[in-house]
């Protein structure tokens, strides 16, 4: 080391002597082992993180995939809306909208403050009692309250209180409310069919949800159709066979009636001759389907259909058509009825009056008893049996409306001759309003009888032909005597129109015997004569003023019916009749 | 010779990007806007139960009657003071 300046700084030493960092002072030896072991660490961590990505990339990618697209795909329930209900002329009936169902996270909701959750009850329509009661609990889910409408909805969330939140749903609305229901039937809040055509359609009105899976983006907006995963398909809608103006009427004539005389029920029911549509079915006491808290079984009991009932006079034209069908009478064959009284095997039969000689329209026009036994000694009980058969009685109907009753035929072979001859005038059977109505259709189509529908009928019904059109003709005439001034429903006449039918009486059973003070008063009729274009059937249940019989309360019921379905459907007047006579005292028939 | 064609080729592959991510941008558009449609004609169908819901609710025989009868003061018609015309008949 050479030293020229001896007062030089150590700085200027170093840059003029030997490098700091080869100073063999300073030199230090690493073994070699060191660098080698790292090395081999760093190529043990590269190796590791390509068998990482190789197990991520080779082995668990749809693991991973399905956890990414989790976290942008959402799949999307795409709700089906239950199908219309709509009348013959595409009237509204039943429909469903859009509500929300209100639930709550009962922990955060009382969280808020306390004024926050009277307003909700308030717009709830609920005591806050009674809301309180809900929230406290310890779920963490608690409906609040169901089907809440829209705008209510809208008011909620302004409140924006703390775990309030809403889920879709549907409100079914049934606009004709008591008046349509027991036709139209209603859902529950699942929407499922309970009653009428909402349960016996229930399949292809409930429609099927469907579900869809997109992308979405970071605003929720739908970025991406990743396809349909299911179609949703909405309900298809019903076209009823009713029509709601004929069901109005039918509906109002019911509810008068039954306010009028009394009576504990009533029911009608209006089919079309033609199409065998049922144009109308009411009842009476009915209900809301709107508000159903105050549901009774009276109420929601469909009676013309539900409910049987000994047809009484009512069949006597069914016995007599036999007859005249098998030839072995003819409308002027005369049956003497009198004196009014008759013994077979040892049981007495009664007629209200002794009517003396008759011919067979007479014994139809003043209802007798005896004349109609007469009738039916001359047929063999297999045939009458038959007939019964071919006409629906003691068979259940099969025209898709849930509950109808087959009523009560017993086997011909055991029927005694007394039965037998009770039968004839309709007692020891059980019929329906709607089967006793539809069984008329022999009368009021060319002696064929079609199916029932509830539905709309596009396309001409076959019929099976019961009687000849001849012998229809006979008893159409004969149905028409019943309704004038000296048959048994003069009360049934109808201003400006020819109409027929039969009237009867049935005393109910109670406690298996025939009750002295309960009856059932009814009237099938036809209308108009010229060109049947309704069957109409009317029963007044247990009527408690001072008429009761089915020529005075069923028959002028009937009329009043008649009266506005044919100015309603625009069939013109057939009769220029249009003072009618009612005698001061009416005949009535005999029970 | 082989560079010119490697050029035009990067230029072509990096339109060929371009033209991708403006489609695609322009589908997702043109979808945003699809989905906003569907959902305005499920409005309207909606509010078209809605209307026909109201026509029925306000068309009910019974409203009618009520209105005829009391604010028209109207009465049924009845065949006695009806004058039927029948067509073709002089």
């Amino acid at each position: 080391m050479k030293r020229d300046k001896p007062f030089t700084t150590g700085r200027v030493a170093a840059s003029k002597g030997m490098a700091f960092s080869k100073s063999p002072v300073l030199a230090v030896r690493l073994p070699d082992w060191r660098s080698r072991v790292m090395l081999f660490v760093l190529f043990a961590a590269f190796a590791a993180l390509g068998v990482r990505a190789l197990w991520l990339q080779g082995m668990s990618t749809q693991f991973l995939q399905k956890q990414g697209k989790s976290r942008y795909e959402r799949t999307l329930e795409l709700p089906a809306t239950r199908g219309k209900i709509m009348d013959r002329n595409g009237e509204v009936l039943a429909s469903s909208l859009p509500v929300r169902a209100v639930w709550a996270i009962p922990e955060d909701v009382l969280q808020s403050p306390p004024e926050k959750i009277t307003e909700l009850a308030r717009l709830l329509e609920m005591p806050e009692s009674d809301l309180r009661k809900k929230l406290d609990s310890d779920r963490t889910f608690v409906y609040l309250k169901r089907q809440v409408e829209m705008d209510v909805v809208a008011q909620i969330e302004k409140l924006k209180i703390g775990g309030i939140d809403t889920r879709k749903e549907y409100k079914r609305y049934y606009p004709q409310g008591e008046v349509m229901t027991h036709v139209v039937g209603f859902t529950n809040v699942e929407d499922v069919g309970q009653e009428g055509m909402e349960l016996a359609q229930q399949k292809s009105l409930v429609g099927a949800t469907g579900s869809r899976r997109v992308i979405k983006d970071r605003l929720g907006r739908i970025v991406e159709d990743l396809g349909l995963s299911r179609e949703p398909h909405d309900g298809k809608d019903l076209v009823l066979s009713v029509d709601s103006k004929l069901q109005y009427i039918a509906y109002n004539s019911v509810k008068n009636a039954v306010e009028k005389f009394n009576a504990q029920a009533g029911g009608a029911v209006v089919l079309d001759v033609q199409t065998g549509e049922v144009l109308a079915m009411a009842n009476y006491p009915s209900y809301n389907p709107n508000d159903r808290r105050h549901l009774t079984g009276a109420q929601l009991r469909n009676r013309v259909i539900t409910d049987t009932f000994e047809p009484g006079s009512t069949i006597k034209p069914v016995t007599v058509a036999l007859g005249l069908e098998t030839k072995r009478i003819t409308p002027n064959t005369v049956f003497d009825t009198s004196p009014g009284r008759m013994v077979v095997t040892g049981k007495t039969i009664r007629d209200t009056h002794n009517y003396g000689v008759r011919t067979v329209g007479g014994i139809i026009q003043k209802s007798s008893n005896i004349g109609v036994v007469k009738i039916s000694q001359l047929i063999p009980p297999q045939e009458m049996w038959e007939m019964y058969t071919k006409l629906g009685y003691g068979q259940a109907p099969r025209f898709g409306f849930p509950g109808p009753t087959a009523g009560r035929v017993r086997p011909w072979k055991s029927w005694r001759p007394i039965e037998y001859a009770n039968m004839a005038f309709g007692h020891g059977l059980s019929v329906s309003l709607l089967q006793m109505a539809r069984s008329y259709m022999i009368f009021a189509r060319n002696g064929d009888i079609i199916p029932l529908s509830f539905v709309k009928v596009n396309e001409k019904p076959v019929g099976q032909q019961v009687i000849s059109p001849q012998t229809a003709a006979q008893v159409r005439t004969m149905l028409e005597s019943v309704v004038g001034p000296e048959g048994t429903a003069s009360k049934a006449q109808v201003p400006g129109y020819r109409v027929g039918g039969k009237t009867g009486t049935a005393e109910k059973i109670v406690n298996g015997r025939y009750s002295r003070t309960d009856n059932i008063g009814y009237f099938v009729g036809i209308a108009p004569m010229s060109k049947p274009r309704f069957i109409i059937a009317v029963m007044v249940d247990n009527p408690r003023g001072a008429l009761r019989t089915g020529g005075s309360v069923a028959a002028p019921t009937a009329a009043d019916l008649a009266a506005n379905a044919l100015r309603a459907a625009n069939v013109p007047p057939d009769s220029s009749v249009t003072d009618i006579i009612i005698p001061d005292e009416p005949l009535e028939e005999s029970l | 010779m082989s560079n010119k064609l490697n050029a035009v080729l990067a230029v072509g592959l990096i339109a060929c990007g371009l033209t991708l991510v403006n489609a695609r941008y322009q589908s997702r558009h043109l979808f945003i806007e699809l989905e906003r449609l569907q959902q305005q004609s499920r409005q309207l169908d909606i509010d078209w139960s809605q209307l026909q819901l109201d026509q029925s609710t306000l068309g009910k025989n019974e409203r009618i009657e009520q209105i005829a009868r009391t604010q028209l003061n109207m009465t049924p018609l009845t065949p006695a003071r009806t004058q039927y015309l029948t067509e073709g008949v002089r």
